[in-house]
């Protein structure tokens, strides 16, 4: 074990130091508590949500500027510099990055829940420039990348719908101060399309194509079929642009709609056979978040094509909003609660025995209560809207609360255990 | 349904040789730590000869009770020498 603590030291190196990715992590489950707590709040308002100011939408941002988003950063900012094999970047941009980015949606969302416009074009500038800087620091990356071509094509592609995301929800907050830069039919068919499943969906597929063979222990997919699904995501998002303009919307929404789901599918089977085919078949909980997280997106899907084809059924909009956050939550869920102990292990501190293993570092308990109350959070948050019931909504983010402190608690153990155990003073 | 994924392996009396150079991830790591599976309790030791710093094997090795020493390699590789902990 010598020899390995010996070996971590250069190995660690390597690595950005770990208070830059795990101080992503923790503000996402910080921001993640706040979000269910906010919808706790605002669960009278939840199933009959079409958009505007007030706790559902400050809620909803919560989980994707707050969770998803800080997490995406916090994790590529460590994970593609290994797979493009480029240099890690400067630790300084970084921290700068988060102390812009974090503030910047800590009041983006506070403006949001009190309806204050003066406050929410600050928080939206913060928010912009960050992301702006964010989108600087992974253009660098995928420039200089070497290999991985079909991990490089979906964070060109991820690039691009963070800058139609950072248009369009400039576009939303400035229409309150009367400067908008589209209309806000336009700004809001960009926004649904280009950040969950664009930026958001694109990085979670590239990552994918890394992160489930190696949590498998299996060989990469095949490169052939993985591009047909970046070029599926690709059109459809091509086909949404216009569609969200108002050019042939009862066309291309649906063509764009099926032409995602065939890039999902695609998708799917071949991480589905990695994971058959890998080594470690045992992965537990975090993997049926993953699976919750697929499935969540094609029930989305129908649920947009519905929308699209004009279905007559109440509150759809909510649904499919509901569908497609919790889906990218659970999947990101998931992953974090493999990566944290991962990547915990090989910052930790070696102690008289060696560096902790991801093992020892994980925390059971923790993690199976966040894995029920989120599961059922995400039922009761379905069923609130489906049954238009404000006690549901509130049922829902109580228990998705209760689950987000116990996924807190995981986090705080796992940071508890990085330090050295102190040596015994005899 | 997978790319083609084989890298060079060889024997000598330092045991056995996994050459994971150009190898994309996670595909090193997928094919040290099949290896080192292969090798279970059989006392052999394995030199892998690698283009990075493969930052990520080290806590899988860990987990299954091997440890990794750097050794001298060519110019620009990175070899490592993995033995079972004792």
């Amino acid at each position: 074990m010598a020899l390995a603590a010996t070996f971590l030291g250069s190995a660690r190196s390597r690595l950005l130091p770990a208070s830059i990715p795990f101080r992503f992590f923790a503000a996402a489950v910080v921001f993640h508590v706040a979000a269910w707590l906010v919808l706790l709040a605002g669960g009278a308002d939840v199933p009959g949500f079409a958009g505007g100011l007030g706790l559902p939408l400050a809620a909803l941002h919560l989980v994707t500027l707050g969770v998803l988003v800080m997490t995406a950063i916090g994790a590529s900012l460590q994970l593609l510099p290994v797979a493009t094999r480029q240099s890690a970047g400067s630790p300084r941009a970084m921290s700068l990055l988060w102390w812009c980015y974090t503030p910047g949606v800590a009041l983006l969302t506070l403006a949001m829940a009190i309806g204050h416009r003066w406050l929410l074009a600050a928080g939206a500038v913060a928010v912009v420039v960050s992301l702006a800087g964010y989108a600087l620091l992974l253009g660098r990356n995928l420039l200089g990348a070497k290999g991985m071509a079909t991990v490089v094509a979906h964070g060109w592609l991820a690039l691009a719908c963070l800058v139609v995301v950072m248009a369009s929800g400039f576009s939303l907050a400035a229409a309150y101060h009367g400067h908008a830069l589209f209309d806000r039919a336009s700004a809001i068919g960009l926004h649904v399309a280009f950040a969950p499943y664009g930026f958001m969906g694109l990085l979670m597929l590239g990552f994918s194509y890394i992160l489930v063979p190696m949590f498998a222990l299996a060989e990469s997919p095949a490169q052939q079929p993985a591009r047909v699904s970046v070029a599926m995501a690709g059109l459809a998002l091509a086909l949404a642009a216009p569609a969200a303009f108002g050019v042939r919307p009862a066309l291309l929404w649906p063509l764009a709609i099926v032409a995602a789901m065939v890039a999902l599918a695609v998708h799917v089977t071949l991480m589905r056979r990695a994971l058959r085919s890998g080594m470690r078949r045992r992965l537990g909980r975090p993997i049926v978040l993953v699976h919750v997280g697929w499935a969540g997106l094609f029930a989305s899907l129908l649920a947009a094509l519905a929308l699209v084809r004009e279905a007559g059924i109440a509150r759809l909009a909510t649904l499919l909003g509901v569908l497609l956050v919790g889906a990218l939550l659970s999947f990101l869920l998931g992953m974090l609660s493999r990566i944290v102990p991962f990547l915990a292990s090989m910052h930790a501190a070696p102690g008289r025995r060696g560096p902790p293993l991801p093992s020892t570092l994980a925390a059971g308990s923790p993690l199976a209560i966040h894995f029920w109350c989120h599961l059922a959070a995400l039922a009761l948050l379905l069923a609130a809207v489906a049954a238009d019931s404000a006690w549901l909504a509130r049922a829902a983010g109580a228990v998705g609360a209760t689950g987000a402190l116990a996924f807190a608690w995981f986090f705080a153990l796992v940071c508890r255990r990085m330090r050295p155990a102190p040596l015994p003073s005899t | 349904m997978t790319v083609d994924a084989s890298p060079l392996r060889w024997q000598d009396g330092q045991g056995e040789h996994i050459d994971v150079r150009g190898l994309a991830p996670p595909q090193p790591l997928v094919a040290v730590l099949r290896l080192v599976h292969e090798l279970g309790d059989s006392g052999t030791a394995v030199v892998v000869h690698h283009d990075r710093d493969p930052a990520l094997l080290y806590p899988e090795l860990a987990e299954l009770g091997w440890a990794a020493e750097r050794i001298d390699g060519e110019p620009g590789e990175v070899r490592l020498l993995l033995k079972r902990s004792s």
